[in-house]
């Protein structure tokens, strides 16, 4: 702050020392160095305190805002564009921080720098002053425009980039077909229109701002002919000093920089304020908590798991559980069953039938309605949420792995990593082997920044992630599509014989892989339309052998013949 | 197939030492067809700039010849003069930075264009060793860096460069020993910026790469926040995400300190210099050396003078960073595109290698001899980049006669998929000849070999438009292929029937409709051969039941090479080829295969059995 008042004297120095005797010219060239050494010393402090903070609370507000995003629930996820989390989570974190920094420290210091050039000015000629601030509201007003339109322009701007680099990003993705198809002119052709777009909406973007320099430039060097003419007049009839004159002319100058960085400071204020309005709206948002387990609507505490079930209770049942996604029909109409510890049931229905909705639930990750799924007997939602998640591995339809190494990958869920534990999760996926062929092991990194791995491999990391934790129950949502029966055949051995005790419920399309289960549950339509084993539900001849026999009919009809 | 140089992956080191001439010449090819626009530009340029330092003169003169002597009339003249000089360096300010950003966003087009017509021609081994995410990285920032380089860096730096030229041609051609004082301070000046750049560079690269990794950290965990949940993990993902945040903070409060330095102190140099030239101009004048308008427009000089040297570092960076950037584009453009976009092999070679005796009538349609292959190893960058994996396919020989369904099975890893993507030409086989109707298939033109056959991938990928717009794009054979494949069926079925939009990659079709979708498109161009990699796995049986009656349709009459996964496809096929570990061990009709008791034998009972 000091630092304006600093230029301001500075100015006054140059001012008063021109025309008038050698020593106190000397004076004043002295004081003006001294000056000019504080007014670094104060700028440079100013200018780094300010920033120091404004990062600071830049990082807090990240760290809180990434700490509460992870803790919203899933279905937020579904319905938000990941574009658009990432857009609040990095552009207006950082729309926030320039305000917050150079937003603020332009801000004060244009405030300081206006004030004391005034008082300064108004001392030397208040009737040049007023004529000389004519055209300051003009230029506030003229950048504010410009900051508007600009930044509407480059919304613009940003949405025809997105469009190429969708079109780039889709190229890159299905370069096999691009290149089996021969449609590289057809592509090519396709992006150049993205390009062009985006050529057009640039340059118009350059044609503003070149309006804008060109007219500012202009509305400032106004105010300076202004005050020449009618400066230069007042010191021809003696009513301004020379020196008066010439210290006026450099404090407009020194008004120059700040009027325009005024249109500027309140687009960044504009900008970062709309900005922390939409990171608000996400904390806003009520986020999981891990103690979160409200009681049924009215209110009962849960007696103790033991008091209540007897120890033949089912580890996990649930009891005419209805479910639709938010805003949607219902995927599950009354959906009941139980499953015994230990056992190891198949799911099976046709796309759609809700199968991946109700291993989702299962595993804690929507929320079901109270008095619809109970573990052990006690009611899920009195659970909190991190043990109710705890109890469960889930390995789901689409692998997903972290671009870190393999050993992190598959030690997950835990603290920290046990390479010989993770090995073994690792063999019993089916794994271990090509584990061990790659250039680093178990510590190669995979993923974006790491080497790639095939589909199937992506799922056996999964498989081999949810058994690293040896959690009680294992729910595989037709975790094993992408590897073949023989192997998919090994990879049960091997969560059967490492999982022990553990109670498995997998959902399959490939009706081979059901024949060993304890119990098989055919869901339709969202309820389960038939339950039992597979040669129990064969001879049913219902929807299970119907669905059975399509896959079969083949090898039937090779056998009739 | 040269892998790229090491730079290429290495972005985050990457960084060219000083200006890099080279690259700054190739990039100027690219500005050579705008020759017109750029010489407008520098026109506006000069006269711009120079419209821009007649102001202080102008004022000089308003105070030597009527303020100091107190001489009112024609004092007005030269205010509107200024004005007039003024608004002329305004409008050619204007013109010059409009030309400039045009020029600027004209190259970049041209870049664009040209660097993705480079890409999609690259080979598929390329695309195999490199991250998409890495990919998209490097043709996005790079060229947006190199974008910023022109549009804001050049047009601001040309400007700064004839300013800081022009004020000094005017200052010493007004008072050379002067304008010797505003330029004393100069040498301090530079010793202080070179001394500060370095560290605000590499703080600056060391800040965007911190950013870098926060992003993908963040982007990662808003995409897999399943798997956060499910197990459990937030707090872990938290105390993972500070620990980068507060590397990320640190490296600012680095940066920020360098920059709290840098313009005060350079603010501080540019005002010794004006105290020294009140100094020795002071001193002047009360000598009568110079005039008291001198002072005014040197002191307005020396600000116009040291104004862009504030920011000069700046715009080194820019100019650095945007010269790394165009040296990966060129390495992308410099890349070799895959063997079939070049012309094909002289005709000489074909005759060679074309089986000599053989009748045209028992040509096969598809015939591999002793094809060996492998993978190149994708690398992350690590180490030993180039090395190659063990062989997918270790001497594959087998033909297919014209009209028949071929099925390969095999366990993964066998090299069943590797198989299509030789014939399509994606991977070049190492050893051994591939042939399609007789042919060499490195004897046919790309275009040629490419309308020959039709590839179905195993996951089905559709192209952001219709359904009717992705089928169209196979070929022209559109509504018999919508039939064949059963599209039409399922499509009546659908608000918009055909012209649904599919959404990002298919993202709006289940996947089943999204492989009939695609077998469509195959079949749309009438292909000689059909090749499938069968992806029914992941479909429910009811749409594998009506992709099963389909099949038949489709295949019957054709050439056609399937990757089995379902028994059934197998057991319909005409010959079946049984690969294990890269190598063909059986080939024959169903009942032979069974008969004789191998492999095949043992993949049928585990089928069934398990």
């Amino acid at each position: 702050m000091i630092r304006d008042a600093v230029d301001a004297v500075s100015a006054a120095g140059a001012g008063g020392g021109a025309g008038r005797a050698a020593e106190r010219l000397r004076r004043a060239v002295a004081l003006m160095a001294l000056l000019a050494v504080l007014h670094a010393f104060f700028r440079y402090l100013s200018r780094r305190s300010l920033f120091v903070a404004a990062r600071e609370v830049e990082k807090e507000l990240r760290r809180r805002l990434f700490s509460h995003v992870i803790r919203l629930p899933l279905p937020f996820f579904q319905g938000t564009p990941t574009g658009d989390v990432m857009s609040r989570l990095a552009n207006d974190l950082s729309a926030v921080w320039l305000l917050l920094g150079p937003g603020v420290l332009m801000l004060t210091g244009t405030c300081i720098t206006w004030l004391i050039a005034i008082v300064f000015m108004l001392e030397i000629s208040p009737a040049l002053t007023g004529l000389s601030l004519l055209v300051a509201p003009l230029v506030v007003v003229v950048s504010r425009e410009y900051g508007r339109a600009f930044h509407r322009q480059h919304r613009g701007i940003q949405e025809s980039l997105a469009a190429m680099n969708g079109t780039l990003q889709e190229n890159v993705t299905g370069i096999r077909l691009v290149k089996a198809f021969t449609l590289e002119e057809r592509e090519e052709g396709r992006f150049g229109a993205d390009c062009r777009e985006y050529y057009r909406r640039s340059v118009a973007v350059a044609r503003t701002s070149a309006k804008f320099h060109g007219a500012i430039g202009f509305l400032a060097g106004a105010g300076i002919a202004l005050v020449l003419y009618f400066g230069g007049r007042s010191v021809i009839r003696g009513e301004l000093t020379l020196g008066g004159f010439v210290a006026f002319n450099a404090y407009l100058a020194m008004l120059a920089f700040p009027t325009m960085a005024m249109g500027w400071v309140i687009n960044l204020f504009q900008r970062g304020n709309a900005a922390m309005g939409r990171i608000n709206e996400y904390l806003r948002l009520p986020a999981e908590l891990p103690e979160d387990a409200p009681g049924p609507p009215g209110g009962t505490p849960s007696p103790p798991p033991g008091a209540v079930s007897p120890p033949t209770c089912p580890i996990l049942e649930v009891k005419g559980l209805v479910f639709s996604h938010e805003g949607g029909e219902k995927v599950l109409r009354g959906v009941s069953f139980a499953l015994g510890k230990g056992e190891v049931t198949g799911l099976v229905g046709p796309t759609g039938c809700g199968k991946s909705t109700l291993l989702s639930l299962l595993a804690g990750l929507y929320a079901a309605p109270p008095g619809t799924i109970f573990w052990e007997g006690r009611d899920a939602v009195e659970i909190p949420l991190t043990e109710r998640r705890g109890r469960v591995a889930l390995v789901s339809q689409d692998p997903f792995l972290f671009s870190d190494t393999l050993l992190e990958n598959i030690c997950f869920g835990k603290e920290s990593p046990n390479p010989a534990a993770a090995s073994e999760a690792a063999r019993a996926a089916r794994l271990l082997d090509e584990i061990e062929e790659m250039p680093r092991g178990i510590e190669t990194v995979v993923g974006e920044r790491g080497i790639s791995l095939s589909g199937g491999q992506k799922q056996r990391a999964t498989i081999a992630r949810a058994l690293y934790g040896e959690r009680p129950v294992l729910l595989l949502d037709d975790a094993l599509s992408a590897v073949d029966s023989e192997t998919e055949r090994e990879i049960f051995e091997g969560i059967l014989k490492a999982s022990g005790e553990a109670t498995v419920l997998f959902s399959t399309h490939r009706m081979a892989s059901l024949s060993r289960c304890d119990r098989i549950l055919v869901l339709d339509e969202g309820r389960i339309v038939e339950e039992g084993t597979h040669d129990g539900l064969l001879s049913l001849r219902g929807r299970y052998f119907d669905l059975y026999s399509r896959q079969m009919l083949a090898r039937e009809l090779e056998e009739a013949t | 197939m040269t892998p790229p140089s090491d730079g290429f992956f290495l972005d985050d080191r990457a960084e060219t030492q000083g200006v890099d001439w080279r690259l700054l010449r190739r990039l100027l090819r690219y500005v050579a067809p705008h020759r017109g626009l750029l010489a407008g530009a520098l026109a506006a340029l000069v006269l711009g700039t120079a419209c821009q330092l007649a102001g202080p003169y102008l004022i000089k003169i308003v105070i030597d010849r009527h303020v100091t002597p107190r001489v009112l009339p024609g004092m007005a003249g030269w205010v509107l003069l200024y004005l007039a000089a003024l608004a002329g360096a305004m409008g050619f300010l204007f013109l010059q930075m409009y030309a400039v950003s045009a020029l600027g966003q004209r190259v970049i087009l041209a870049i664009r264009a040209e660097m993705f017509s480079r890409v999609q021609r690259l080979p598929v081994a390329w695309f195999d060793r490199t991250p998409t995410g890495r990919l998209m990285t490097r043709l996005t920032s790079d060229v947006e860096a190199l974008q910023e380089l022109i549009s804001s860096g050049l047009v601001s730096t040309i400007g700064d460069v004839a300013v800081l030229a022009g004020t000094a041609a005017i200052l010493l051609w007004m008072d050379a020993r002067l304008a010797l004082v505003v330029f004393s301070v100069l040498p301090l000046l530079a010793v202080f910026v070179e001394l500060l750049k370095k560290r605000i560079r590499a703080a600056n690269r060391e800040a965007r790469r911190k950013m870098a990794r926060l992003n993908a950290f963040l982007q990662e965990h808003v995409t897999g926040v399943a798997v956060v949940k499910a197990f459990g993990q937030e707090g872990k993902s938290d105390r993972r995400f500070d620990a980068l945040n507060a590397d990320y903070l640190a490296e600012n409060v680095r940066l920020t300190n360098y920059f709290s330095l840098y313009f005060p102190g350079v603010e501080m140099l540019a005002s010794f210099a004006v105290a020294l030239l009140l100094w020795h101009g002071g001193g002047g004048l009360i000598s009568g050396a110079i005039t008291f308008g001198t002072l005014v427009a040197f002191l307005e000089y020396a600000q116009k003078f040291y104004n862009p040297i504030k920011d000069m570092s700046d715009k080194y960076n820019i100019l650095q960073s945007a010269l790394a950037s165009s040296e990966r584009i060129f390495q992308l453009l410099d890349t070799d595109v895959s063997p079939e976009y070049g012309e094909p092999a002289p005709r000489g070679r074909a005759e060679k290698a074309r089986p000599a005796g053989r009748a045209e009538s028992s040509v096969p349609a598809i015939e591999f001899r002793d094809v060996w292959f492998s993978y190149p190893r994708v690398d992350g960058g690590v180490s030993g980049a180039g090395a190659e994996r063990p062989p997918a396919l270790r001497g594959v020989s087998f033909a297919l006669e014209e009209g028949r369904a071929g099925a390969i099975v095999g366990a993964t890893g066998s090299g069943k998929t590797t198989v299509l993507s030789l014939l399509c030409r994606f991977y070049e086989a190492e050893r051994g000849h591939i042939f399609l109707f007789g042919r060499d298939i490195r004897d046919i033109p790309r275009g040629e070999l490419r309308g020959m056959i039709s590839l179905v991938l195993q996951e089905p990928f559709l192209f952001s438009g219709s359904i009717l717009e992705n089928v169209a794009s196979g070929g022209a054979n559109v509504d018999a292929a919508l039939s064949a494949a059963g599209v039409d069926r399922f499509a009546s079925g659908l608000d918009a029937g055909l012209s649904t939009d599919v959404g990002e990659r298919g993202g709006r079709l289940s996947m089943g409709q999204r492989q009939m979708v695609s077998i469509a498109r195959a079949l749309a161009r009438n292909p000689k051969v059909l090749l499938l990699d069968e992806a029914t796995s992941s479909v429910d049986p009811e749409t594998e039941h009506g992709i099963r009656e389909a099949l038949p349709r489709v295949l019957a009459g054709r050439t056609s090479l399937v990757v089995a996964h379902r028994l059934s496809t197998v057991l319909s096929a005409d010959r079946i080829i049984v690969m294990h570990k890269g190598k063909v061990r059986e080939w024959g009709t169903h009942e032979e295969l069974l008969a004789a008791g191998g492999i095949y034998r043992r993949l049928h009972t585990l089928q069934f059995d398990y």
